[in-house]
């Protein structure tokens, strides 16, 4: 066996399998929908009262040629029939190339449809050329004859070493593979997850900012709360030293441990005020004993750890 | 926002402020209209350059401001980068009480006032047409030059867009759903430009998108172009929209639309944004209507700020969401202007944005990129 003859060889399991996985995805569509109504892909060229007809025809059309080309591949209906389906899954995707560029050109905005659902990216050049492969693929079958197995392992390895190689090639022209990669490994990023305010509210009010804060802060219920990518903004009142101050909450949305940034802002100014002294607890006591000597050599930081040592650890996840 | 916790909505009464009306010529007139959306805007923008400016930089990496793609302005002024209505091209309303060759007279409650025209100046009216060509008693928008404050180069004349739902057909008549808290519209879908409209939008049925641009007379549209192209699929039917994994990125390219003032000041610099934060999203949502959209985009608020960059022109500016749009985000359509968006609807621009950015009431959308966090 040549290695042109089992390149031919390759394509009939190849183009049957297609066939039959976009039969089967647009069967399932239909399922879901319900009805063949559900119209994307070339089925968007025809008028509304005939695509319905037209879907079933291109899903029918695609099963029977996807079942021929395996019935016929082992010597079963040899010659006429054999070709004849061959030929006709050629043509099938000749056509399709055809229409997918004109779909292409009315309708950039519609995905080809070929798997049903899965096929709902806009059409793209390799949408064509996958398309166009496989058209070349079929007509590298006509006039083949049975498929015979090979006699030798090495004749199988290479066999199946084709089959993968083209395999791979189309998986790489199909935006299908990508999408189901991107399923498959699914984690919500946290700017698109759904994160109930109450739900941050609640986070806040256990962080050691909130008890910092929550004797200047004179209301249950927040001024203002509105949410940026992952982070939740909560305002509240607050009077310190007489006057009249926002405190700024920014919780980043995540389940546990949430950073929190806040802020005490003077209300009619918005500027940035300094904070209020809190008690500092140490996470390492002796750490701190041992650094106590050497801040005492330095005045700057005395005034700092006299004025709010918590100021200058602005992050917290300390909840 | 004082009292109003957790609830600033699409077209609160406080965004929209009460409507003008008047020839807008004046920038500061321009942006009059949207005070209270402003200070809101103003105001968080602030609030946020507070709470993170001492902390950025002792934040641990990956969790700073800058990490999650916030970033204040270095000057910490809250309108550093906005669109400066002396730089780009500013959009004036009224009713044309006369019109020649070099000279368009608008005027509006008692109010006239005398716009040069260039050369170049054309007009639209169903069709683009010479600005002498227009008539007494048409509504018209004209954009200024961005160098000229009373020099018009373009005008559009009871020009309307509706975009939703068909929820009826009779005849030539399409009764069109806008949300839940905008009235039905009417288009009427005249017998010449029904083909071309079908075109784009093939299927006229109940149940399915349309977004067509026209003729405004009283409470209905004369149906002249389609805005875009029609998705494929019933609004009730939404495809599942595509999963996002990993870091979504910064910035986002698409397609941006416009929508007619309605209830807004008509000069506001504002974009309708498709995925407000549901716990503070548009009066759509808190009314029942539709939630799911096609577009997975990161979730933003009333007073967020974009960097919307018309990809067909260059022009870039900051503008802040003042609303959001519960339609838009149904539409998995792409603008073809300048070459096909990668992307659906991103942004839904108010009037004066969409020409300040360059773009052509027409043809309905310009291609963008949308960088959020700014």
């Amino acid at each position: 066996m040549t290695m042109l003859h089992a390149i031919r060889e390759v394509q009939i399991p190849l183009l049957a399998a297609t066939l039959l996985g976009g039969c089967a995805a647009k069967v399932l569509q239909m399922m879901r929908a319900g009805s063949a109504g559900k119209h994307i892909g070339p089925t968007a060229l025809f008028p509304l009262h005939l695509r319905r007809p037209v879907a079933i025809v291109l899903c029918v059309v695609e099963g029977g040629l996807g079942l021929g080309l395996l019935v016929t591949a082992f010597g079963f209906g040899e010659h006429d029939p054999a070709d004849g389906i061959r030929l006709g899954s050629c043509l099938l995707f000749v056509v399709a190339t055809c229409a997918l560029i004109e779909l292409r050109q009315s309708r950039p905005d519609v995905g080809c449809g070929c798997f049903g659902d899965f096929s709902t990216s806009p059409i793209s050049g390799r949408t064509l050329a996958r398309s166009a492969l496989l058209a070349v693929a079929g007509l590298a079958t006509v006039r083949l004859g049975p498929i015979t197995w090979p006699g030798t392992a090495a004749g199988t390895f290479g066999l199946l070493a084709i089959l993968g190689a083209e395999v791979l090639l189309i998986g790489v022209l199909s935006p299908e593979v990508g999408e189901g990669l991107i399923r498959l490994g699914y984690s919500e990023p946290c700017e698109l997850r759904n994160v109930p305010a109450a739900r941050t509210l609640a986070v806040l009010r256990r962080s050691k900012y909130w008890r910092r804060y929550a004797g200047l802060i004179t209301s249950e219920v927040p001024e203002d709360v509105w949410r940026e990518l992952c982070w939740r903004f909560v305002v509240y009142p607050a009077r310190y030293q007489d006057r009249q101050t926002e405190v700024v909450f920014a919780v980043f949305l995540q389940h546990r441990r949430p950073v929190v940034h806040v802020a005490l802002v003077d209300s009619s100014t918005g500027a940035p005020l300094d904070r209020p002294a809190g008690k500092q607890r140490s996470r390492w006591p002796g750490l701190a004993a041992l650094l106590g000597p050497a801040q005492s050599l330095s005045p700057a930081l005395n005034a700092a750890q006299a004025r709010s040592a918590p100021a200058d650890l602005p992050l917290s996840t300390d909840l | 926002m004082r009292g109003a916790h957790i609830a600033c909505c699409d077209r609160c009464t406080s965004l929209t402020g009460s409507s003008r009306g008047t020839a807008a010529s004046d920038p500061d007139d321009v942006l009059a209209g949207s005070t209270a959306s402003a200070t809101m805007v103003a105001r968080r923008r602030l609030l946020k350059a507070a709470v993170f400016r001492p902390q950025a930089e002792a934040g641990p990496a990956g969790h700073g401001a800058d990490a999650a793609g916030l970033a204040p302005d270095e000057t910490g002024s809250p309108s550093v980068g906005f669109a400066n209505v002396f730089h780009l091209p500013r959009t004036v309303w009224g009713t044309i009480l006369d019109v020649s060759p070099h000279v368009l007279i608008l005027g509006e409650g008692g109010r006239e006032q005398r716009f040069a025209l260039t050369p170049e100046a054309v007009a639209w009216c169903g069709a683009l047409l010479e600005p002498a060509a227009l008539l007494q008693g048409d509504r018209a928008i004209v954009r200024l030059h961005p160098f000229g404050r009373n020099v018009a180069d373009r005008i559009w004349a009871n020009i309307g867009r509706v975009t939703g739902v068909i929820t009826e057909r009779s005849g030539n008549q399409l009764l069109v759903d806008e949300g839940a808290t905008r009235e039905t519209q009417v288009i009427t879908l005249q017998p010449r430009s029904l083909g071309r409209i079908q075109v784009r939008f093939p299927t006229l049925e109940p149940g399915y998108l349309v977004d067509i641009i026209g003729i405004r007379r009283r409470d209905e549209l004369i149906g002249m172009i389609p805005a875009t192209s029609q998705p494929a699929y019933p609004a009730q039917r939404l495809p599942a929209p595509p999963l996002v994994s990993g870091h979504v990125p910064g910035s986002i390219t698409g397609s941006a639309t416009w929508h007619e003032p309605r209830e807004e000041p008509p000069g506001i610099l504002g974009v309708s944004y498709p995925a407000l934060d549901p716990e503070t999203g548009c009066t759509e949502d808190l009314a029942g209507g539709i939630r799911q959209g096609y577009l997975r985009m990161p979730f933003l608020s009333i007073g967020s700020v974009l960097r919307i960059r018309n990809d067909c022109t260059g022009s870039s500016c900051l503008i802040p969401v003042t609303g959001c749009t519960p339609i838009g985000r149904l539409f998995n359509d792409r603008c073809v202007t300048c070459g096909t968006s990668p992307r659906g609807r991103v942004a839904d621009l108010t009037l004066a944005s969409f020409i300040a950015l360059g773009g052509e009431l027409e043809r309905g959308c310009f291609n963008v990129t949308v960088t959020i966090g700014e």
